[in-house]
Order: C-alpha cells, then structure tokens, then sequence
C-alpha cells in the first residue's frame, strides 16, 4: 500500500502500482474473454438449470392460477414483490457508481463500474419480471401501458402501480443506454484482438469505433450527457418503488420515510451486490492488480454509510409509531418486533444494522474474504427487509377479525430462486462477451508512456 | 442496412399492435362471431325472405318473432311451434324441403339447434328492452337483417384496428365496447349524453 | 381467445330447454336452443316467482321460489307466511344444492349382489309389490311429513297390514311430552318471544333449531331491539355452553348441565307465595329451594333469588326448557319445570300458548329402539325407510345397522345415496320438495302448499315417494282414490274445506298463490290448570354413564341439524355462527381445562365414551363450562355424497343408544368422557383472525343508559375537525360546528358525481347490531345469489374463503365460571362501499372505481389482479379468485348460478356489489313502466331479504324519508374505522346495546 501514496494522483483515481504499460491493460482485461474455464461452464450450467426451474414454476403458476402461491386474504402480497424490491435495489448502485460518481469525478470508480452497470442492467431485467409474474391475469396487464384502444379505456395515473410501469421502463431504457455506451470503445479494442464470429459480432456493436479524437470528443459529450440524465433518475425510480407502499393506508406502509429509506436501502444492498459479484470475477481472472483492495475500502465505506442511513431508517419507523400514540400503529410495529414474524424482522436488524459495525475496522475493509462474508449477509438482510415490510404489514391490519398467516409456497421458492439464475445467466454471458473492466478509463489513470511523469496529464 | 431494420422495426411494433387490439377489441368476445357462415344453420332460415320489404318478401316485423326485445333483457327465440304456427299453412316457396324440416323437429319434440351469430361477452349485460324502448332500430346494432339471407357481421381480428383508423363500422361493431360506447356517448336533443356510460351499467 | 368469464353455463338470453350448454372457444360454435313449445309465463330472461314451502327441516317456513328460464335459481322466505313470516336460515338456502346435487340417484336402483343396478320405475313397483305380497310383514320409517303424505302411508300401511314408525332425527318429543303431561296439550307450545320483556332459555337454542328458528330468531330480534321509548327486552341464557342463541344473551348463567329442573324449581318456588301455586306439583316446589338449585347448577344462590325476583316483577316474560341439545334423561321432567316456573310467573296464555299445537319434529327414539329389536328378531319383512337416515342419525350402539340388514327387503326412497340407502335393495329416489306436491301443517290453524317450481331435473329420473306408495297400491290392488298424490292430495283438502269461508278452488288459488292460508280453528280456551302427573317423573340431576371426568354435550349443528343437510359445499363452507369454523368437527373446550391437561388449540385429541371414541381438534372457547365439553352433530359422513363424506367425525358415535322416559326422545346429554391428545395437530380451517377488537372502533356498543346522549358521550377534542372532514364525499348531514358543512358535498367538493345538482340516487345500508343474532342466513343467500363460489377445507385453511358476508364475532366478556353479563358482538362485514374508498385510487386500471349512484364497483372483466386494492381495503373485505373454482362445480349444480350476474374467472377480484343485478333489474322494470320512479325499498339486496331479524336495511339514502335514511338517523349509527381512516362508508352500522356499562368510548 505504501507506494500507493508515492504514485501521482491523476485526477485523484486511485493508483495501480502493479500495472505500468498500456497494452497490459488490454492484454490482462481481454484475456477475460477468452475461452472459459470449466468453473465457468460450471456456474452458467448451473445458472441455465435455475432458469429451467424458474419458468417451469412460471408455466405451473400460469396453467393452474396464482393460487399455487401461499397468498391469500389478507396477506394478498409476498414473496414476488418483495423479489421485485429487492432487485429493483439491487439495481441502484451500477448507475451510482456510474453515472453520480462520475459526475462528481469519484476517483475509485474506474474499476468496477462496468461489472455495476451490467448488475444494473440484469438487475433491472429481472426486477422487470416480477410484476408480471404476481398479478392474476398476466395476459391482461399490457392494459396498464397507456394506449388508444378500442375500449376507450386509460390506466388509472393516481395509481402507483402505473408510476411503477413508467419508472422501471425509463430506468431499463437509460440504463441499459449508458452502459452500452460506455462499452463502445472496450469492444472496439476487443474486436481488434477477436477472431471470427465473435469479431463479426463486435464490429457490430462497437459501431465502426476508431478511437479518433472527433469519436473521442462525441464519446465523452454523450457519456456526461446520459451521466447527468441517469442521474435523476437513481434517486426517483425507488422513490417510486416506495410510493407503491408508503400511498397506501397500511399501519406500516403508509410512511413519508419511505423514499429516501428505501433509495438508501437500495444502494445499500447495491453496493453489496457489486463486492459479491467482483470478489470471484477479481479473483477468477486474476485482476488483483485493477482492482486494488482500496476499491473495495471504498465501496465498504459507502455500505457503512448506507447501512447507517437504513439503520436510521428503522429506528425512526419504532420511534414514530410509538411518538404517534396511535394504537393501530403501535400494534403493527410491535407486532412486526414480536409477532409471527419476528425472525424476519431479526434477521433484517441483524444482517442489515449489526454485521455492518464490523466496517468500522479498517482491517476488516481491507480484508475481501471478511467484506465477501458481509455483503453476503447485507444481501439477505435487505431481501428479508422486504419480506419484513410487505408481510408483516399486511397479515395484521385493521381488522383484527381478518388477521391471517402467509406461508410462501414452493412455486414461490422456485421462482424466487430462478430470478437468481435468471440474472447470473446474463451476468456470466456479460464477463464473457464484454471487458468486465472499463479499459479506456483505466488507462486514462496510467502513466501515459513516452512522457514525464511530471506532466502526466497537463 | 439501416432502411431494412427499420422495415422490420415497423412490421414488429404493427403486429404487437394488431395483437392488442385483438385482446382489447375482438379478443374478448370469446367464441361468437367466428364459424358464422361456414358452419351451416341447421334449417337454412332466409332472414330476407321474412323481414325484407322487397317485393315477394314478407316484411315481417323483427319482433314477430323476436318476441320479448320489448320486455326482457332477451330478445327471444321463437319456439318450433311458433315456426309452426305460420309454416303450417306455408310450405315455402323456395326451399319447401327446408320448411319441412320445422315439422321433424316439432315432431321429434326437439329444439332446432340454431348456431349463434350475434353475441356480446357474458361480462357485459345488453337489456334488449331498454334500447328498443328508446327508439333504436334493430339494424343500428345488428345490420340491414332483412337484406341477408345469410347472417353475417363484419367482426374479424382486425375489426377493431380497422374501426380505430377508419372508424367505426355502419353496421354491427363486432364485440367492441368501443362501439357501444361510441352510441351511449352522442349527444341527446339537450346535447347530454344519451346514455350513462358508468362501467357499472353494463358489467357487473 | 375467450375472457373465461362466463355469466352461466347455458344462455340466459332465450328459453332453454334442458340439455343445452354452453360451448367455450372458438372451436365450436355456440348453439340457441329454443322452446319446442313455449309456456306463456315464462319470459325468457325474466324471471318467474312461485311460493312453495320449506321442506329442509320441520319448521316448514314460507318460501319463495326465483326460477329463470324454467330452472329454480334462488329461494326466499316468504313474508305471507303466517309462521315463519318472511326471512330463511341457511339451510333453507342450501336446499336448493340438494335440488342440484349431482349425487343424486339417476333413476329407481335395484340390488343385484353387491351392486345397484338402475331400473324402471315401472320394474322397481311391480317389485316392491311382489315383495310385500310375498314376505309380507311391512315396517315403515318416516320421517317428518306432510299431513296429506302422512295420511296416504296410513292408508298404504294399514292396507297391507304393516307397522308405521315415526321417526324424527332431531326431535322435540320431551318438550310435547312435557306440554301433554302438565296441560294435555296436542302439540308444541308456541312461544310470543318478541313481547317479553325477560326471556329465559334453559339450553334452548331457538334459533337454531326447534319448531321455528327463522320465526323464533326473528322474535329475538324484536324483542331485544331497543323501542323508541328506549327500553328493550332481556335475554338472559341458563347452560353449560353458549350456542348461538346464547352468544345473544345478556346474561349467561354457566349452570351445570341437567340442572335445569332444579334452577327453574327453585326461581318458580321464590315467585311462587306459597307453593300450591305449582298445583299438583306443589311439593316438588317445596323440595326445590333456591338454596338446593344453587347447588345442583354451581351459580350462587343470590344469583338465581335476583333472577327469579326479575322474571316475576319484569312480566311479561318467558322461559324455554331443554331443547335437543339438552335432552339427559330427566329431560321431560325439566321442561315441566320450566313450564312450572312460566305458570307460576303467570305467563300461560300470554307469552306461551298451549292451544296452537305446533307440529314440529317430534318422532319417538323408543319407537326405533321397538322396530330395531323387531328388525333384528326378523319379524321384519318388508322394511321401509322414507325422509330419515336411521344408519347414520342412530348411534352406532343402537346396532340398527345390523338389525336392517335382517329385514328380508330393504327399500329406501332417498334421492341421494346416504348410509340407509347404502343398505337398501331397493332405492325409489323421491323428488326434491321443490319439483314435487306437497303440503304442511306448521301450526293446527295454518295449511300451507308445497308446488313443484319447476320441472324435475333432467338428469335424475326420480318419483315422489307419493306416487309411487299410489302406484304400488295399485299393483296390489289397493285403490286410495286417486292415481297420483297430487289428486289424492287435493281431495284431502277438498274433503276438509269448510264451504263456510268461501268455495274450494278459491281458497286452493289463495293458498297457491299466497303460499299459505289461515283458517281460524276457533280457539280452544287454553288450559289454564296445571295437570298431576300421569308417569313418574324425577327432577333430579340425570345420571351420567361414567366415562371420564368431562361432560359430553352433543347438539344440533346450526349448519347441518341432524346431519341431513351435510352434502351441500354452501354449509359445509359457511363458518360456524359460533366457532366460525368450516369443514370439520372440532371439540369445545374452555381454556382453563385445555392448560390443566396441557392442550393447545388444535391439538387433535381421542374422546373417548363408554360407547366409542372419535378423534376431532381442540377449539378453545370461553363459552362452555370448565368442566364439560361439546361436539357438533352433523360430521363424518361415511356415505352420503362428495362433500358431506369425511368431513368431520360423527358425534352419535360417542352416545348411548338410549330413549329418555317418559317422551322416548333420543339422549343428547348422557355420558363423561376423556379427553387424551394424540399428539397430533392440524390447522383449523377457520375464518377467524382474532375474537378481541384491540380497543379499535369496530363493534362498538351503547349501555342502555347512555341512550339520549351518545353523541356526548363520543365527543372527544378533534371531533369538530372530524365532521368538516365528513363534509367531503361524506353522506351524513353534518351539524354545523364552526363553518363546518352543514350537509354533504361541501361547496366547491370535487366529487362531481355526488354533487346536489346531481338527481342519481345514493345507495346505502344500514345495519342494526342490535337485532343481528349473527345465525349467518345471510352469508349463504348472498353466496346463492352473486354466484360466489366455495373453495373447500384446504383452501379456507390458507385464508381464502371466498364469502362476500363475514360475520365477525368479538367476544368483549364471557365467564363460564359465574352469572354475569355477557357481551358478544356480532358484526356482518361487507364491502363498505366507501365515498372515499382506500381500494379505488390504487386500482391501475380502473377495476374498482365508485358509481354516480355511490356504489363501490368492481369490474371484473377488467380486473388484472395485481390485488393492491384488498391489501389498501381496512375492511378486508375483498376476495381474490385464486383458482378457476367455478369450473370445478359440478353439471347440475351449476344450474342454480344466477343468470344475471358475471361468473369470476381465475386471477380475478371481487366483493359485495350491493346486489348490483337487482338494482338494474328494478330500474330496468321502472323504465318499461314508463320510467317511473324507484320506489323505497322495491330494491332487496339478498342478504336483506333473508335476514329473519330484519336487522338491514337497504336505499337510497339522499331522501330523506326512505327508510334507510330514517333509520341512519339514529343516535346509535356509526360507520366502522370512519373517524379513523375518513373512508365515508355506505354502510351506517347502529350500536348494539347492552344493559351494562360501556368503557372506552362505546368500544370496550
């Protein structure tokens, strides 16, 4: 680490030691797409079962009705919203760390932004499905897509469910827009190396990239122009996602924390997300040199932070609804602590506001085994934070008398389980067929040959 | 290169169109228009030779035998006897051999299994008697009836595209709320709507 | 391409003949199936009416009959009827399930072996007239029936020389036993509930069972609902458990059971100055003192002093004896108690009558113990079964079944397999009351008529038992007059008529069209003299077999009676008025004896008798005594149909088959048990999440004498911010209070539709708590009516049931173990249809929404599912269809769906609609009456229709003279979670009232 700090700061990025020339770069980050290794046909075997279970319970659950679920009255959501959250947050930190970060010029993001955004991208995907797959009649939902129709008939704007249909597509089109984008250049430098059908493919996709600087100058104007465009929409798409909850009338839903709970609770779980991912891809294709522990100090910094915030969160929730007097409340928050459902809520508390101390010590930040362990447990805090708010919420309502249990089926497992495979699926085609690194942005960090250290950069 | 995916961009945002508006127009109304002129009525009934005004037609009133229109939610079917009644005395001049046919099912005591052409969804109620009273005609809905001697309606998959560019379909608009709308929605002689078009009217 | 949703299986647009359906897809083309000759009544698509009579248990209520296009839709009570005078129970309902019960026989079935082979009708008389020339020997067992029926198998027995057994599952023998001992009298005594002002049930449950639980509930209702000069009666319950009739008590005393006699004797010896009051039973009342009555009932003896000191001074009023759940073995002697104590209280002839002679249920156990012993001694040769099912309503001791099978011919006329029948060698399937002739006698002075409705369904080739005893005479040569029973029928009242009142046919229309007539007997001066008694009676505790150290009390089920009513999925589904459980058994027992024996809910335990043993799960209730506990009869059915099989466990088979001396009335209450876990447990399929309201504004009640200023009472800082909030999308005027509104909508209110200007009517409701007994009749008329379908034990189990109407019942105080008051709160919950409904804005497509006219509408075919409206609905009142269930009822069931309403595919919401159907049927008809106005109360939703307490009310609540409106207008009305949520409901609910002190504003 010592000769971290001797190293010139370009541009504050953080430096890396290891790497001196250029063309390593290419060679190290391009290696990447080479043939795969059995681990990896392991893993995506693994990852294309998952997705037969996956729409096999689907299939099952479209062929007999939603009942297959454990729903019920009046517990009428469950595990599939709860997955819908849950990724939908997932997908939160690739654009912060892409597109935020970039703008203000966060100098540790070089590294491991475009395995995020591709997080993104998949996350967002996956979430995407969820809402299809809860409601009763999927083969009616397009009915929520604003559209002249015979029927003279619109969707319902005051509901929440609408704004969802308008910020997840938004989300998924920018997203998934910028992180192409970002792209271009790497798979240029991959199409220069590739051979046959892949090369076919990348010249393709890269667009005729040349890297002259008229392409340069257009790159860099559209890359801070969707930045700045995707930006926004970090913050508003999970205020949303929240507002599904917190316009509702149910004692544990209907609060004004919710938004920016739930955008903190998103980046939380995001940036865990990111270490999960990165941790094998660094180790797998031996890029310890690009990504250097202090990455990943960093990124444990920001779950500090957010995990702080959610904490926060929580505490506030207790607190309110004890401050507010208000019985119907009162009984549903401590019912969520004692209740039928108190494991979940321990779980949460746990994984989400106890673990994450550990972050606190600088060894364990440096430390990626200790930091893989916790995001892990981050992972599943934040999962079980939606179980906790969907469920518990709805089993103990107004009504005492209409009080009920949700039990999740195993159709519900299935497909809970499959979206994990469903977005490994793409995850794993990603590091094969794109640099996992972003390349051009990392050698902007280096040295730049043939010149003085000194003026590095003037 | 670029003209091509256009071409193919266009062709693919048409077709998912085209199968929206299936689902939104004619896709709902389940079974009921289809099968209409292939599949053969059991007695070839010439509507026109009844109901048309033309010279040798008989211009019978609809409700002659379409007995209940102006009572009842149903329009009604009359009963073999009712057939009977008239075609007792009336052999028929075209095809006796189908007149003939009445008096096996009378016989027989058998209902004549009539194919059904004009069906709105069973999650839409249509009380006949509340539009007869206010004065519509049986053709605004169901076409010039007593011009056919098959009966047809125009109500194919791309019926309601079609209505939604070209507009609706001077006859029967096919089992599209956009049509029943469409009518409850003119204006009255006080320039209101003429008809309520709260959803509950109709389904429920 | 078809939406799945399909308003009925065959078309309501045209007369239908029978063998029509509906083809679904696109494959086929859909047919239109006329009549081959149409009957001038029947307008296709509307419906026709016939009154007709009940024929589901012994009460015989009035009923009206809804038939459409030919087939019987839905049935009503009838508010002409003399007795039952308007209102039906469930299972009144439900009997339209057995009129399409797909398990019914398709034609006469004759043994061959060990099979049933279907014959002719013709085949299967000419060999029941063979078998009884040949063996001879003729036993039949009826069941109740008509009087003309009742008289053709006299006459069919007598000519044959056979023996006739009455025989009544549950039955009523006691009390007429009691009634004939003390006062001679012929019948039942008819009681005027609604005019007393205390009413004392000693372990009767009226409203669930006995001579007239609709007329009965509905005089509850009367009498405990608060008068306009604010008094109300008082209805005090004397038991060892609290059945539904006793959850509507005011007081309970937890009294020990078999102690009835001695507590009505020691209240009657307190009232009575000196004892000769009891006339022959003057010393009976010396040997009872209140001190003796206290210890043999476990309440202390201030307790029964006051008591007795009340039902003196309170008069008039009214006491009850055991019913069939209170049937030991002293049981008549403890109805002569109580009618002991009414003489004394000098209510004979005011609130009890002898005279009327009530016929109800009231056939001798005895004589089935008699034709049992003469059965197994094969002195039987041709033995009968009619309207009863001996096999399984016996206790297993009685060996019944054993003795049948020694009867050389067996010959049943069920139209459903059931356990008798399963042993015949010949099944004559009779006709469904609704498809058959008939008439009834519910009271000496009243003559009511049965008619067909409809034709007989289709697909059942059945006869009416009638008809065939007819035609059997004929074979052996018998001539009764007449060649079918309508005839036969006809001429017996033709024979009776009294020319005096006007000529035969007349009257005969008359009571076809009205559904019954009344003729004045002359009444016979009431017997005003206590009568010494002709047997030896002991007013003891009864004897019990010793079997354990918990008391056994088996009663009628509120949902199947005697068991005869099981194989019908509407009952099986509608949740005990009680334990608010579907499907199966389960065993009552207090919390306290459940933790002594370390029993938790839902522990499966092995009851064990000394004459069988059944294992059932453990429901905890704090209304039975600590040291007895209950079963319901009706369960475990081993061969009746698809739904009554394995349902629950048989209680019977716990009983001793014993008759009770002197009435011969099967024992009830006879025997201790003991109750061991197995270890095993289940999951109740219950629909209950919580009996305790958390303190919340739910059921609120109001102490009698708070009555005259509720409104102070509520008012608390806030309340004036409240009512300017009420203001907006609110119905209730609201007083003005610092510039609040005085009336809704407030000026500028953006809820157009409800605007002044705005002439549409606003439909409304209320409900008064405080005649709602909570017997759950309407749970079951709206699900006949709005084609809302069952889903079965597994899935009420995972909190899906699908009832549109939940009657929640909070248990605000109860305590077995002392007299006191007791606070049970009964609360029908629909959809509130709310001004301001949480479910309408989050709906993302306009599925449910609120109509120009107020009402909360659904939408079904738009409905996509996402189900965020039921989970933002306070009232929980939205169910989900989780699977196609409508495509599991089986052909013919599905004939009864109501035509006029939308059958609910898979993945789809739905809820109380405010009987949207019938509001446009009205309006429809207004309309073609050159659009007359609605007028109040020609709307009737279902649930309205059958309440026999007429607690809803149901209009349009922007006039200010309809009757909802009046009634909303009451001190008592509040609308549930309102000052809570501001959801405005449409459903104005008035508080029950209760003698005692309220807590906690109104909800305690």
């Amino acid at each position: 680490m010592s000769n971290a700090t001797k190293d010139p700061i370009v541009r504050g990025a953080l430096a890396h030691p290891d790497v001196t020339r250029l063309d390593d770069v290419n060679r190290d980050v391009l290696k990447v797409l080479a043939t795969p290794g059995k681990g990896w046909w392991a893993l995506f075997s693994l990852a294309s079962l998952g997705l037969v279970v996956f729409f096999t319970s689907w299939g099952w659950q479209l062929y007999r009705g939603i009942g297959v679920t454990g729903l019920n009255s009046p517990v009428g959501w469950g595990v599939y919203i709860t997955t819908f959250v849950f990724w939908v947050g997932i997908a939160h930190s690739g654009t912060l760390i892409s597109a935020i970060l970039f703008l203000f010029r966060a100098p540790w993001r070089q590294a491991i932004y475009r395995a995020a955004e591709a997080m993104t991208v998949f996350a967002v995907m996956t979430a995407g499905l969820f809402p299809l797959i809860h409601v009763g009649r999927l083969w009616h939902a397009y009915w929520l897509i604003p559209y002249p129709n015979s029927r003279f008939l619109w969707p319902n704007f005051k509901s929440p469910l609408v704004w969802d249909v308008f910020a997840i597509t938004t989300y998924f089109t920018v997203s998934a827009t910028f992180f192409y984008l970002g792209t271009i250049p790497d798979i240029a430098a991959a199409r220069d190396r590739a051979t046959g059908l892949r090369k076919k493919l990348y010249q393709v996709i890269s667009m005729g990239w040349r890297g002259t600087d008229q392409q340069w100058h257009h790159f860099g104007k559209a890359y801070i122009f969707l930045a700045a465009l995707a930006t926004p929409l970090v913050l508003s798409v999970h205020s949303v996602v929240s507002w599904d909850f917190a316009v509702s009338i149910v004692p544990g839903w209907h609060t004004t924390i919710f938004a920016p709970y739930f955008v903190a609770g998103a980046i939380y779980s995001g940036v865990a997300m990111v270490i999960t991912l990165v941790v094998p891809i660094r180790k797998v294709f031996g890029l310890e040199a690009y990504l250097t522990t202090k990455h990943f100090d960093a990124m444990a910094k920001l779950c500090l932070l957010t995990s702080m915030i959610v904490g926060y969160a929580y505490m506030s929730e207790f607190f309110m609804a004890w401050y507010s007097g208000e019985e119907i409340e009162r009984t549903a928050f401590w019912n969520r602590l004692f209740g039928t459902y108190w494991w979940a809520t321990w779980i949460m508390l746990t994984c989400n506001m106890f673990v994450p101390i550990m972050l606190w010590f600088k060894r364990v930040r440096y430390s990626i085994p200790a930091l893989f362990v916790i995001s892990i447990f981050v992972n599943i805090g934040m999962w079980f934070e939606r179980y906790v708010i969907v469920v518990t919420s709805l089993h103990h309502e107004y009504e005492p008398f209409a009080w009920g249990i949700y039990r999740p089926s195993l159709t519900e497992m299935g497909i809970l389980l499959g979206s994990f495979c469903w977005f490994s699926f793409w995850f794993l085609l990603f590091t094969r067929l794109l640099p996992p690194i972003a390349i051009q942005e990392l050698k902007e960090v280096l040295p730049p040959p043939m010149r003085k250290q000194k003026e590095a950069h003037s | 290169m670029k003209k091509r995916w256009l071409i193919g961009g266009l062709a693919g945002v048409f077709a998912l169109a085209g199968l929206a508006f299936v689902q939104g127009g004619g896709g709902e109304g389940g079974e009921g228009a289809e099968g209409a002129v292939e599949t053969g009525q059991p007695i070839a009934f010439p509507h026109n030779q009844h109901a048309g005004s033309e010279p040798g037609q008989n211009n019978m009133d609809c409700q002659f035998c379409h007995f209940s229109a102006e009572r009842s939610v149903a329009a009604g079917i009359p009963s073999v006897a009712s057939c009977w009644g008239c075609h007792v005395a009336i052999p028929g001049t075209n095809h006796p051999e189908e007149v003939a046919k009445i008096q096996g099912y009378l016989e027989r005591d058998e209902p004549i299994p009539w194919v059904r052409i004009y069906k709105i969804s069973d999650h839409a109620h249509f009380p006949h008697m509340r539009h007869v009273n206010a004065g519509l005609e049986c053709q605004e809905c169901h076409g010039e009836i007593q011009e056919m001697e098959v009966l047809t309606k125009p109500d194919e998959w791309w019926t309601p595209a079609k209505e939604l560019f070209f507009g609706q379909d001077p006859v029967w608009g096919g089992d599209n709320m956009g049509w029943c709308v469409e009518c409850h929605r003119r204006p009255d002689e006080n320039g209101e709507q003429q008809a309520s078009t709260d959803c509950a009217v109709c389904h429920y | 391409m078809t939406d799945g949703i399909k308003r009925r299986d065959f078309l309501k647009v045209l007369g239908v003949t029978g063998a029509s359906a509906t083809l679904t897809g696109c494959s086929e083309p859909e047919r239109l199936l006329p009549y081959v000759v149409a009957p001038e009544e029947i307008t296709p698509g509307v419906a026709t009416w016939y009154t007709t009579v009940c024929g589901g248990c012994s009460a015989q209520c009035g009923m009206w009959v809804r038939t459409r296009e030919g087939r019987a839709v839905k049935v009503e009570g009838n508010p002409n009827h003399p007795v039952s005078r308007g209102g039906l129970c469930s299972k009144g309902h439900a009997t339209l399930q057995h009129l399409y019960n797909p398990d019914r026989f398709h034609g006469p079935m004759i043994r061959e072996g060990d099979r049933l082979r279907q014959g002719t009708w013709d085949e299967a008389e000419q060999l029941l007239a063979a078998q009884i020339t040949a063996t001879g020997n003729v036993m039949f067992i009826g069941g109740r029936m008509g009087p003309s029926m009742s008289n053709l198998v006299d006459e069919f027995v007598a000519a044959v020389n056979g023996t006739r057994i009455e025989y009544d599952a549950v039955s009523d023998a006691p009390l007429r036993e009691a009634a004939r001992i003390t006062y001679g009298a012929t019948g039942l005594p008819s009681y005027d509930i609604a005019n007393a002002r205390l009413l004392l049930s000693f372990g009767n449950d009226f409203i669930e069972t006995g001579s007239s639980p609709v007329a009965h509930n509905k005089g509850l209702a009367q009498m405990s609902a608060v008068d306009a000069a604010g008094s109300k009666g008082r209805f005090v319950y004397l038991g060892p458990r609290l059945s539904t009739t006793g959850l509507n008590a005011d007081e309970w005393y937890p009294i020990r059971p078999g102690s009835e006699a001695a507590v009505a004797l020691g209240m009657a010896a307190v009232i009575a100055d000196d004892a000769g009051a009891a006339g022959p039973y003057a010393d009976v009342l010396r040997a009872y003192s209140p001190a003796v009555a206290a210890q043999a009932a476990g309440v202390s003896e201030d307790s029964i002093r006051e008591l007795a000191e009340r039902f003196a001074s309170e008069s008039p009023t009214l006491a009850m004896g055991p019913g069939v759940g209170g049937h030991h073995r002293n049981a008549t002697a403890a109805n002569i108690a109580v009618m002991i104590l009414n003489h004394v209280a000098g209510n004979v002839g005011r609130t009890v009558h002898y005279d009327a002679a009530v016929s109800a249920a009231t056939g001798a156990y005895a004589e089935m113990e008699s034709a049992v012993s003469a059965m197994a001694a094969g002195q039987v040769g041709v033995a009968i079964v009619h309207g009863a099912n001996p096999a399984y309503s016996m206790p297993a001791a009685s060996g019944f079944v054993e003795a049948f099978s020694q009867a050389a011919f067996k010959v049943s006329f069920a139209s459903a397999m059931d356990e008798t029948a399963a042993l015949a060698d010949l099944i004559l399937p009779d006709r469904h009351f609704l498809e058959a002739w008939g008439d009834s006698m519910p009271r000496s002075d009243v003559v009511a008529l049965q008619q067909p409705v409809m034709q007989p369904v289709p697909h059942f080739d059945s006869k009416s038992a009638g008809d065939v005893l007819l035609a059997t005479s004929v074979h052996l040569g018998n001539d009764f007059g007449a060649t079918t029973f309508y005839d036969f029928m006809r001429n017996g009242h033709m024979e009776m008529h009294d020319d005096s009142v006007g000529d035969f046919e007349t009257s005969w229309r008359l009571a076809l069209r009205t559904g019954a007539v009344e003729h004045d007997m002359g009444t016979t001066a009431a017997p005003s003299q206590l009568q010494a008694p002709d047997v030896a009676l002991s007013f003891d505790a009864p004897a019990l077999d010793l079997g354990g150290d918990l008391t056994l009390l088996v009663h009628p089920s509120p949902r199947f009676g005697g068991g005869e009513f099981s194989n019908s999925p509407w009952l099986q589904e509608l949740p005990d008025p009680v334990s608010k459980i579907t499907w199966h058994s389960w065993l009552e027992m207090n919390g306290t004896t459940a933790e002594e024996r370390g029993i938790r809910e839902g522990d499966i335990v092995r009851v064990t008798s000394p004459h069988g043993e059944v294992e059932v799960p453990v429901w905890i209730y704090p209304g039975i005594r600590e040291d007895a506990v209950a079963l319901a009869m009706g369960g475990g059915h081993t061969n009746m149909g698809r739904w009554a099989n394995g349902s629950g466990v048989n209680a019977l088979a716990l009983l001793p088959s014993e008759s009770e001396q002197p009435s011969g009335a099967m024992l009830t209450l006879a025997t201790s048990v003991t109750v061991t876990p197995t270890g095993e447990r289940r999951r109740i399929a219950t629909i209950e999440g919580s009996s305790d309201q958390h303190d919340r504004p739910i059921a609120p009640a109001v102490a009698l004498a708070d009555l005259g200023h509720v409104e102070e009472a509520e008012h608390d800082e806030g309340h004036a911010e409240f009512q300017e909030l009420q203001g907006v999308g609110g119905f209730v005027p609201v007083p003005s209070e610092g510039g609040a509104a005085t009336a809704f909508p407030l000026e500028g209110s953006r809820h157009g539709p409800y605007a002044e200007s705005h002439d549409l009517p606003r439909w409304a409701m209320a409900i008064d708590l405080d005649k709602c007994t909570g017997c759950s009749a309407c749970v079951t008329a709206c699900q006949a009516e709005n084609n809302v379908p069952w889903v079965g034990e597994e899935q009420v189990m995972m909190g899906r049931d699908m009832n549109w109407v939940r009657i929640e019942r909070y248990i605000e105080h109860m305590d077995a173990t002392q007299a006191g008051d007791l606070d049970v709160r009964m609360l029908p919950m629909i959809c509130q249809h709310c001004a301001n409904a949480p479910c309408e804005p989050v709906c993302p497509v306009f599925a449910t929404y609120h109509t120009p006219e107020g009402v909360n509408a659904q939408i079904y075919n738009r409905c996509v599912g996402t189900r965020y409206c039921a989970n933002n609905c306070p009232y929980k009142v939205r169910v989900f269809n989780w699977y196609r269930y409508m495509d599991d009822v089986p052909e013919p069931m599905n004939w009864q769906w109501n035509p006029d309403v939308t059958i609910r595919t898979n993945g789809v919401m739905e809820k109380c609609s405010f009987c949207m159907q019938r509001i446009r049927d009205v309006e429809n008809r207004a309309a073609l009456e050159d659009g007359r106005a609605i007028n109040d109360g020609e709307i009737v939703p279902a649930c309205e229709q059958s309440c026999p307490a007429e607690a809803i009310v149901f209009g349009n609540i922007r006039d200010e003279n309809s009757r909802v409106s009046q009634v909303v207008s009451s001190e008592r009305t509040y609308r549930v979670l309102d000052e809570l949520l501001n959801t405005q409901p449409a459903v104005h609910y008035l508080r029950k009232v209760t003698f005692h002190e309220i807590a906690s504003g109104g909800h305690d």
